[in-house]
């Protein structure tokens, strides 16, 4: 499985956009096992590239193309299906279920494709330290506590591609250590490209190529 | 392990006012009952009307005479049919075929032989055979053949088993009246006679005569009247429907005459038709109006559960599962309401069959066949447009 990236623009974007970025308006090719870092500075289109790769939205020039099919003719059931088995996300505003507790809002995840066993949530919210909180509502955890359960949520399924928009953004260094090696293993046990989107360097993150937005 | 609808169910806002889902579920209820019973009931009379107007392969069969006047009194020929009338009878649109009964043209006479002691004036007639509502193997004649086969009407026997106690003569079953030989005595213009035995073959519902194979009354007619028939006081009209408005028209307006009663009998079960039809056609639409109602409930839920199935689809779940998942909960109710209309609907047929109509043999006791289809037919169509409706919505959504 490999993603293409053919000189892709956010269409509310000037193309003087092009001259400076590593991504817009260029040709990438990432294949699975990569470990692409995207650097990029706020108001650079973060977030708009994560929404474009996982077919969220559709504003932009250019076309994106998944294992050599442009994902704009992809139908509803399409994009279901590969976010089931190919690609997983951790979104910026982690979008979890409020009124659900931790373990719900990673069990619902699971049950679509289970990748591990049910057991395994609880090993891994121990293990990124939130172990005690699995009985809790999302809504009354903090937002780094948040943001470790959707870590957790994306890990819980088969995919080649992992994207991650600002992950430890609410996360202490040692936090995001822990969840770094915990991401690292779960890619590298599926052989998945990890495409990681920060506002600063990450130093922890063993990048294989580093593009500025 | 397959998906579970346990745990997203409580991700879908379930949507207050328990009053109008449960008005929804008796409107449903109601109109499905309404439109099965109005299709059982429209059954009923269709097969009730088979027995009485005795339609031969969905067609009417209609006696025309002209009407006999002051004016016309004593001319034979203007009360007669000729084949110019027959022409234009049959040039119209809605008469799909046309036969004259062509009466014998001499004198006859029918007696018991030597085991009845009675004797009376008779006529016969004879119409094609395809215009016959029963019609015996044996009814046929050939030159030379000494028995006659006889079809006489229902209503002759029925006649004569109501005078009959009054002359001292015992009532008789069709069975026996079939048995009875007779002796029809033909008189020719110059004096010649000769007899025939007969035996009744049928009764007839439809034609009010006493009805002998054609071959023989064309045979009889040349040999004792000395001429074949031209002219027919009778014809009979096979038309698809003897109430048309257009066909009583026409035969208004050229003064011919029909069997009142039967289409007073068609005026009848054309209004009780209608008054099915117009029934069958409000349960439908109450049963259209109620699915109306639980798919805005169920758009009311996506509504409500917008957020989360938004959500639901942006982390992999699937439009067309969701979608059947929701609608699924609808499944259990449609299958209750429909099958309870179905099961009441049974008993109406039955209490309608034992109770109103004393077990009558054209009908049945249980619902027709076409009664369950439709039932099973509206519980699919109620599954498959929600569902329908639902993934539609979905997918708009992801």
């Amino acid at each position: 499985m490999q993603l293409e990236i053919h000189s892709i623009l956010p269409s509310y974007f000037d193309e003087s956009k092009k001259n400076l970025s590593e991504v817009w308006g260029k040709e990438l090719l990432i294949k699975k096992g990569e470990f692409i870092k995207i650097l990029a500075p706020s108001g650079s289109g973060k977030t708009s590239l994560i929404h474009f790769l996982y077919g969220l939205r559709k504003d932009y020039t250019g076309s994106i193309l998944l294992n050599e099919r442009n994902i704009s003719s992809y139908s509803p059931e399409d994009w279901a299906a590969c976010r089931k088995n190919n690609i997983s996300i951790v979104f910026q505003d982690m979008r979890l279920f409020s009124k659900q507790t931790v373990a719900e809002n990673i069990e619902i995840k699971r049950q679509l494709n289970p990748y591990h066993p049910a057991e395994k949530i609880k090993e891994m919210t121990i293990r990124l330290g939130i172990g005690e909180k699995l009985q809790s509502k999302c809504e009354t955890c903090s937002y780094g506590e948040q943001q470790r359960v959707s870590i957790i949520r994306s890990l819980m399924q088969p995919f080649d591609f992992l994207l991650m928009d600002e992950p430890f953004s609410h996360l202490d260094d040692n936090n995001s250590k822990k969840a770094m090696e915990l991401i690292i293993e779960e890619s590298k046990i599926r052989n998945a490209s990890i495409i990681l989107v920060n506002l600063e360097r990450v130093d922890y993150f063993p990048f294989s190529r580093l593009l500025h937005l | 392990m397959s998906l579970s609808y346990k745990v997203i169910k409580p991700l879908l806002q379930t949507v207050n006012g328990k009053f109008s889902r449960w008005f929804s579920f008796f409107g449903m209820g109601l109109g499905v009952l309404l439109l099965l019973c109005s299709i059982q009931m429209f059954i009923n009379i269709q097969q009730l009307l088979k027995g009485k107007a005795t339609p031969k392969n969905g067609f009417d069969y209609i006696a025309v005479t002209k009407k006999v006047t002051n004016e016309t009194m004593g001319q034979t020929e203007k009360n007669l049919f000729n084949e110019t009338d027959i022409a234009g009878l049959k040039a119209q649109s809605f008469i799909y075929d046309i036969a004259p009964l062509i009466s014998t043209n001499f004198e006859l006479e029918l007696s018991g032989g030597t085991i009845l002691p009675f004797r009376t004036n008779l006529f016969l007639e004879a119409i094609r055979p395809d215009f016959l509502d029963t019609l015996p193997p044996d009814f046929n004649w050939r030159e030379g053949k000494s028995m006659i086969p006889i079809i006489v009407s229902s209503d002759f026997l029925e006649v004569f088993n109501v005078f009959a106690p009054a002359y001292g003569y015992s009532q008789i079953s069709r069975e026996t009246a079939s048995g009875i030989p007779v002796v029809i005595t033909c008189y020719g213009a110059d004096g010649s006679k000769e007899d025939f035995s007969a035996k009744i073959v049928a009764f007839s519902d439809r034609i009010n005569s006493t009805l002998a194979p054609i071959s023989f009354i064309e045979w009889a007619n040349q040999k004792f009247g000395g001429q074949k028939a031209t002219h027919y006081s009778r014809l009979y009209i096979k038309t698809k429907d003897a109430n048309n408005p257009a066909l009583l028209n026409f035969l208004d307006h050229k003064g011919y005459e029909v069997n009142k009663e039967k289409t007073r009998f068609g005026r009848v079960k054309q209004v009780m038709q209608g008054i099915f039809t117009g029934l069958g056609l409000f349960g439908l639409m109450v049963v259209i109006l109620s699915l109306l109602l639980f798919s805005f409930y169920l758009q009311l839920i996506i509504a409500k559960s917008k957020e989360n199935l938004q959500l639901l689809l942006s982390i992999g779940y699937s439009p067309r599962w969701l979608g059947k998942q929701i609608a699924g909960q609808m499944v259990p109710a449609y299958i209750f309401i429909i099958l309870f209309a179905l099961a009441v609907t049974i008993v109406l047929q039955f209490v309608f069959y034992h109770s109103l109509m004393n077990s009558r043999p054209e009908l049945s006791a249980m619902v027709s066949i076409y009664v369950i289809a439709v039932a099973l037919l509206l519980l699919l169509l109620a599954i498959l447009a929600n569902f329908k409706m639902l993934r539609i919505r979905l997918a708009k959504l992801s």
